[in-house]
């Protein structure tokens, strides 16, 4: 039963125009679709094809292409399998439609998205600081957000030399490695 | 947050009042808050604040080597760390096309299931605490001990074990392993009808827990609720039957389901499962012995190691419910996006702040206990 279901599934997708499927596994499917296209599949998906379970929504950051991709993990417990909705966004400005309408769980995913990678979902219901509450600074799981270099722009490194060490210099031991070796190095952000 | 930018919300005058439980309160599970606005002792709205726990772990992931990686994965849930490890070395393995040995596989199983009693034992006695109950919580983490015994024997580390790597396991078992386990299982099966005479015939509990929190079927289809909260509410799931990874479709186990979707159904599926669980490790400690071979296959220079470019999400079953990492590798030597998907992010936060929704002011404590809410998988 559970081969007809998906193939039925298979036909559904076909008949879709501007879309492409890829069986990765026997329970996974592998789904591209137009951005503007997107909302109408999970539609479909959830009210057609039992797949009521919005696993995540996963955001990643193609900065080359210039572009966010996001991910839509839906599951279908009647059928068993798993359809991953690929769309891409452009970067900027980086608006999007949210899918709370179709799948509650999607309000959790978007703010996340939201925060981390400063997408806008529009409709969806609540966009506000989660996680980073008291950050100000670019959103943070952007490829160009370098930690290392805001570390350094925005902190003071601390000297730590109590007498301990210095009693271990003086015989000739201490910290081996250089401080332009180690592994943090003072890179600042770029200014320009 | 800081109390400078504390700013009570404005509402008109009324006899409603704010309270926060958390981030530092005995009735709230890790460094979590939970606002809440309440009219007596009922409360009115309630408000889920994550972030005192947040590492950056995601980001962390994508400046780091697939194999350093490892050290970061348990860290995402303290009490029940295995799941995490599993399923970011199977989206590895799925990435580079690994066949993970069989007697890996079967290792792996033990370690899972090992780690699935410990963390139902463990929030088993923290549900029991919130109504008021110490004498389980004592017991439930003494007994995890000995579980965390016998991870420090098998793997060297009691918490953290860090015990999978992409391809297999890091070292096999130790000699005469599996009778320690059978006796340690034996002890803990043993113990289990205590548990029932302390805690599931105690009229305290009955009384607390029946009809407190209660989702229905609809509802936690809805919410996106899985593992044994979903369970409790009679669907019949779990991602090892149903979307089944390793050698979980070789074995026998039940799923043990519950019809009212409360506090107290909630608690009764995780002390069936952890009864499930020992049948399957007994079926693990009988096999292993018939399967000699290697522990885990030839992986690349894990310094320089280039993971075929592609993306994987990966589910498995953690005590919590449905936990899945996406990893995307653009054919480099660093993951280039991992996300994880826990299952708290669903229940502590959307679901907990509707469950809220008119309880009662100590009753709060004991739906996020029972719903089992894990902070660290919320803030990663």
């Amino acid at each position: 039963m559970t081969n007809d279901l998906t193939t039925w599934l298979d036909n559904l997708l076909a008949e879709l125009d501007g879309i492409s499927v890829r069986r990765t596994s026997r329970r996974r499917l592998r789904v591209e679709v137009a951005s503007d296209a997107l909302p109408a599949l999970l539609e479909l998906l959830r009210g057609r094809a039992s797949f009521v379970h919005l696993s995540a929504i996963s955001c990643v950051d193609w900065i080359d292409a210039g572009q966010f991709e996001l991910v839509y993990h839906c599951w279908s417990y009647e059928t068993q399998s798993l359809v991953s909705v690929h769309t891409r966004i452009p970067r900027e400005p980086g608006v999007y439609i949210s899918v709370y309408d179709i799948y509650t769980p999607a309000a959790f995913f978007e703010r996340d998205i939201h925060e981390m990678f400063g997408v806008w979902f529009e409709g969806s219901p609540d966009l506000s600081k989660f996680i980073l509450t008291e950050w100000d600074g670019p959103p943070p799981m952007r490829k160009d957000f370098d930690s290392e270099a805001w570390v350094n722009q925005h902190f003071d490194w601390q000297d730590y030399h109590p007498d301990w060490l210095k009693d271990l210099e003086a015989r000739g031991g201490g910290i081996a490695v250089p401080p332009d070796e180690q592994r943090f190095s003072r890179r600042t952000v770029d200014e320009t | 947050m800081r109390p400078e930018n504390y700013e009570a919300q404005r509402q008109p005058p009324s006899y409603d009042y704010e309270l926060n439980i958390g981030p530092n309160h005995p009735g709230i599970e890790g460094n979590y808050a939970f606002k809440l606005r309440l009219n007596g002792d009922r409360v009115i709205a309630g408000r889920a604040d994550a972030g005192y726990l947040h590492r950056g772990f995601e980001k962390l992931m994508e400046g780091r080597l697939w194999i350093q990686n490892l050290a970061i994965t348990p860290r995402i849930c303290v009490p029940d760390p295995v799941p995490m490890e599993v399923s970011y070395c199977l989206a590895v393995e799925d990435l580079c096309g690994l066949v993970v040995p069989e007697r890996a596989q079967w290792l792996r199983v033990m370690q899972l299931e090992l780690s699935r009693i410990a963390a139902h034992l463990f929030i088993f006695g923290g549900h029991a605490a919130t109504t008021g109950m110490y004498t389980p919580m004592f017991w439930g983490i003494a007994d995890r001990d000995l579980i965390l015994d016998l991870f420090e024997e098998m793997t060297g580390g009691r918490v953290y074990h860090i015990y999978n790597i992409p391809g297999g396991v890091r070292r096999d078992l130790p000699d005469g392993f599996g009778e320690r386990v059978a006796n340690t299982l034996d002890y803990l099966e043993s113990r289990l009808p205590d548990y029932d005479n302390l805690l599931f015939t105690n009229q305290v509990f009955v009384h607390r827990a029946q009809g407190c929190g209660p989702i229905s079927q609809q509802q936690a289809l809805e919410w996106g609720v899985t593992g044994p909260n979903l369970r409790a509410t009679g669907l019949k799931f779990d991602v090892r039957r149903d979307d089944p990874y390793l050698v979980y479709d070789q074995l026998e186990f039940e799923i043990p389901t519950e019809e009212p979707g409360d506090a107290w159904a909630r608690a009764l599926v995780r002390r069936r499962e952890i009864k499930e669980s020992i049948r399957i490790i007994r079926q693990v400690v009988a096999r292993l012995p018939t399967l000699a071979g290697p522990i885990r296959c030839p992986i690349p220079n894990p310094l320089a190691w280039n993971v075929p470019a592609g993306s994987t999400y990966t589910r498995v079953e953690s005590s919590k419910g449905e936990l899945a990492w996406y990893v995307v590798s653009d054919g480099g030597e660093r993951p280039y996006r991992t996300h994880v998907r826990g299952p708290s992010q669903m229940h502590a936060v959307q679901v907990l702040e509707q469950l809220a929704i008119g309880c009662r002011i100590e009753d709060v404590a004991q739906i996020m206990f029972s719903l089992d809410a894990c902070p660290p998988e919320v803030d990663r």
